[in-house]
């Protein structure tokens, strides 16, 4: 027989995803914690998340500082000492700070737990930000600063929030290069003090997890309550009706310009919100997506262009970003707009939507595969406190679409009128 | 310990299974022995602006990536100085798809002028995007020409130029893909819950039926011993100074390569590392530092960079650096700080298997050296190196008279 090389072999739908829910547990103090016992591999993963991102900081950059600088030496350590250790143990650290969370992360293999979880205790517990250090690290930080303020992808991000969420919203704040030097060592500990205390944190912990490393977790973190246990009033912020639609910050010498256009949207745990998503990845949420085909694939103005859902704590929105070539700016803004337009007015058709539910259930079913992979996946989830169901209902959103709601949804949220836009670099 | 199977078809294909039953997905890589060191001096750019044609259609196919996105499945590719690597994720039932769009694009492209003139687009802005339109993005195109005489490693895989994209033309793409893109020039690796007699009965139906191509000639000229240090200053809008020291090491097929990347980890591998200690920390004469190998088949390069603080003299810079080289070539070196490092491998070793993906990319590549069980032999290789054969090895690359320097300078 011939081998028949034109037509698709045959392919299962995928009908079901294996979401695996993390275990729930209290420790003893009260902690929160998420177990995700899976994978191969003698490894662990430790994530602790703190309510204390930039929404709760009351002078600029203070929440980076105190996240990025916690490993930098503690009451019995220096911060060499630290990172011998930790290097020592082939473990990591890394601190991420968000504008909602600070949040800490240790990786290591299994059999040395016992000592690198004693190191995340001591420097979550016993900071000391030495003078010294925070010199270093504020000098070293401003000027990494300022080449980032190079790019015009981040020269765009930054207005784009701006325009989006106003001056002086914790979500629209731009660091300025002035506020490296407006950082006390005073405010660093006092805020350290305030929110990394065993009632302002969640714990998500993944890998080979048994009896000996929940053990050790609860002798480590939950005996007892650990911080000075304040309690902070969360500060409510309002958004701002956007003053300015279009905003161009001129660029010379660039050989591409940094466009973001976008509008707060719905959050995350809305009841449109998986479809929603669902809309955007059609849009420009995917490599086949409308906006890759056209404005990659058609036109060739850029090497990539993305369409987002971002999800904070307090706000949604949506962002499509791209680096085009800087004389053509114009026009790719331009078969945006029209893309958009068209999720508005034209049906999209059976099998591109059969191709999109494809997709997304597959990259599901990446997002699930392997301990880290599940528990990246669950960490919002998590973090903002949604549904533990959360996969389940994306999954049926996905599987139930219409191509009457995606109308409906484009109509309600995404009007290409509605939509701010920045654009940094050229643009005539 | 990676346990895998491995046949070769008639046609020269080799092909490597790893079943692990630990996922739902398989991991499905593919490795093409050809890169940038193929290239023509005067076409340079082209294995990786094939890369993206590879994407555009083969002859009985029109689109790659719409089946793949209906089958579950995911893909991407990269260009290397060596090898050119395609890859897919899909779900396990699936696994027919991959092999019908893989062995479809390995028989044939559908070329148009058309879907060049496109791609030549989209190329140049990923050109601008990482290379040209970003803060010292131009560094490596001008750190390889001064350290590469000879050795095609001179051109960075996006090319010398965006000429050399924007002159592409169809019949150099069509000869390009006769001459690299052949059974007998790949490896296929599979890793998942996979048997290895599906995988076999799977990759006679799909890729036996390719017949075997010649192959283009390799004469890749040896790059000559270096014999005097080489500096470039350029003045470029940027923020701040940066430094680039260049250094000739071996090749990825002797054991001076494991020493070396011990080396570059002993520097700057983790924030207790030498150079950030001292450089970073202690002088803070540098914002960043970092040091590396480039990982090369070929002689590669063992490359120190920094960007310098701004109250600080880009030669005093430079005198600390050369400091810290000259306490590792003299031998200042303790047990501990080499098991640190040995210990580190590890861990990220360890890490690694926890993706399918990775393991299926590690066996092709370990394939292509000579043999996927070297996969199996890493560990052992890091943890042999010996002190003396660490300042050995430094003293040998860190001569000046190997050394090429860039100044890479702020105008302002």
């Amino acid at each position: 027989m011939k081998l028949d090389r034109r037509n698709h072999p045959e392919f299962k739908n995928i009908e079901h995803i294996n979401i695996p829910i993390p275990e729930r547990i209290e420790l003893n103090n009260g902690i929160e914690t998420f177990i995700i016992n899976a994978g191969t591999q003698d490894v662990v993963k430790i994530d602790i998340t703190f309510n204390a991102g930039g929404w709760y900081q009351e002078k600029p950059i203070i929440a980076t500082v105190v996240n990025e600088m916690l490993i930098e030496g503690t009451k019995e350590y220096t911060s060499q000492q630290i990172a011998e250790k930790l290097d020592f143990y082939g473990a990591f650290i890394h601190a991420q700070p968000t504008k909602d969370f600070g949040n800490v992360t240790l990786y290591t293999l299994k059999k040395y737990l016992p000592e690198t979880i004693l190191i995340l205790e001591d420097i979550i517990k016993n900071p000391v930000f030495p003078e010294h250090e925070l010199n270093t690290y504020l000098n070293k930080r401003k000027q990494q600063f300022q080449v980032e303020l190079e790019k015009v992808s981040n020269v765009a991000r930054r207005e784009f929030n701006e325009q989006l969420f106003g001056k002086s919203h914790p979500y629209g704040v731009k660091t300025k290069i002035e506020d490296y030097n407006c950082v006390s060592q005073k405010d660093i500990v006092q805020f350290h003090k305030t929110h990394y205390q065993s009632n302002k944190c969640k714990i998500l912990l993944s890998g080979k997890i048994d009896k000996t490393v929940l053990a050790l977790l609860e002798k480590h973190f939950g005996n007892e309550d650990w911080g000075f246990n304040a309690t902070v009033e969360s500060a409510q912020f309002d958004i701002p009706h956007p003053v300015k639609m279009e905003t161009y910050i001129e660029k010379k010498d660039v050989s591409q310009s940094a466009i973001r256009l976008g509008k707060i949207l719905i959050k995350n745990g809305h009841p449109d919100f998986h479809k929603l998503n669902i809309v955007n990845t059609i849009l420009g949420g995917y490599f086949g997506s409308r906006l890759m085909k056209t404005i990659r694939e058609e036109k060739g103005y850029t090497y990539g262009i993305n369409s987002v859902l971002v999800s904070l704590k307090n706000a949604g929105f949506l962002v499509i970003l791209s680096e085009v070539g800087a004389d053509v700016a114009k026009k790719a803004i331009q078969e945006i707009l029209n893309e958009v337009k068209k999720l508005r007015e034209e049906k999209v058709s059976v099998e591109e939507l059969d191709l999109v539910r494809n997709y997304m259930l597959g990259d599901l079913l990446r997002s699930f595969d392997g301990p880290f992979e599940i528990s990246s996946s669950f960490k919002n989830i998590i973090d903002f406190g949604l549904e533990i169901n959360y996969f389940n209902e994306a999954i049926d959103a996905i599987k139930n679409i219409t191509p009457e709601e995606i109308i409906e949804l484009a109509n309600k949220y995404l009007h290409e009128d509605t939509l701010i836009r920045t654009i940094a670099g050229k643009y005539n | 310990m990676i346990k895998f199977d491995k046949f070769t078809l008639q046609n020269g294909l080799k092909v490597i299974v790893h079943h692990d039953p630990s996922t739902t997905l398989v991991a499905f890589n593919i490795l093409y022995h050809v890169g940038s060191k193929n290239e023509s001096p005067d076409k340079t750019g082209f294995a990786h602006l094939f890369e993206h044609l590879m994407f555009e259609g083969s002859i009985h196919i029109p689109s790659y990536d719409r089946p793949l996105q209906l089958a579950g499945g995911e893909n991407n590719a990269f260009t290397t100085n060596d090898i050119t690597n395609y890859y897919i994720t899909l779900p396990k039932e699936n696994i027919e798809t991959a092999f019908w769009l893989e062995s479809d694009r390995m028989f044939g492209l559908d070329f148009s002028q058309k879907k060049l003139d496109i791609q030549k687009n989209v190329v140049i802005e990923e050109f601008n995007q990482n290379y040209l339109n970003q803060p010292y993005g131009d560094s490596s195109l001008l750190l390889r020409p001064l350290a590469y005489k000879v050795h095609p490693y001179q051109w960075a895989t996006i090319g010398k130029d965006i000429s050399h994209i924007q002159n592409a033309d169809l019949e150099d793409v069509r000869n390009f893909f006769m001459h690299h893109y052949a059974p007998n020039n790949a490896i296929l690796s599979i890793s998942g819950n996979v048997k290895t007699d599906e995988i076999k009965t799977l990759s006679e139906k799909w890729f036996a039926p390719i017949e075997k191509r010649e192959i283009a000639l390799r004469v890749i000229s040896k790059e000559p011993e270096q014999l005097k240090a080489r500096t470039q200053t350029v003045y470029r809008n940027v923020p701040f100074d940066a430094i680039y020291i260049a250094f000739h090491m071996s090749s990825k097929l002797e054991n001076d390569y494991y020493v070396a990347d011990l080396i570059s980890d002993l520097f700057a591998n983790g924030k207790s590392s030498r150079l950030y200690q001292s450089l970073v920390k202690t002088k803070q004469l540098f914002s960043d530092i970092n040091a590396y190998i480039t990982g090369d088949i070929d002689e590669g390069l063992f490359i120190i960079t920094g960007k310098v603080m701004s109250t600080v003299k880009i030669n005093d810079a430079e005198t600390a650096i050369w400091e810290e080289i000259n306490q590792l070539s003299n031998g200042n070196i303790d047990d501990y700080e080499i098991e640190k490092v040995k210990n580190k491998f590890e861990s990220v070793y360890e890490f690694g298997q926890l993706s399918a993906l990775n393991k299926a990319m590690d066996l092709a590549y370990h394939e292509l050296l000579g043999d996927a069980e070297r996969i199996n032999q890493e560990i052992e290789k890091y943890r042999r190196v010996t002190k003396d054969e660490i300042q050995k090895t430094a003293s040998k690359i860190f001569n000046r008279k190997n050394s090429s320097t860039l100044y890479y300078l702020s105008k302002k």
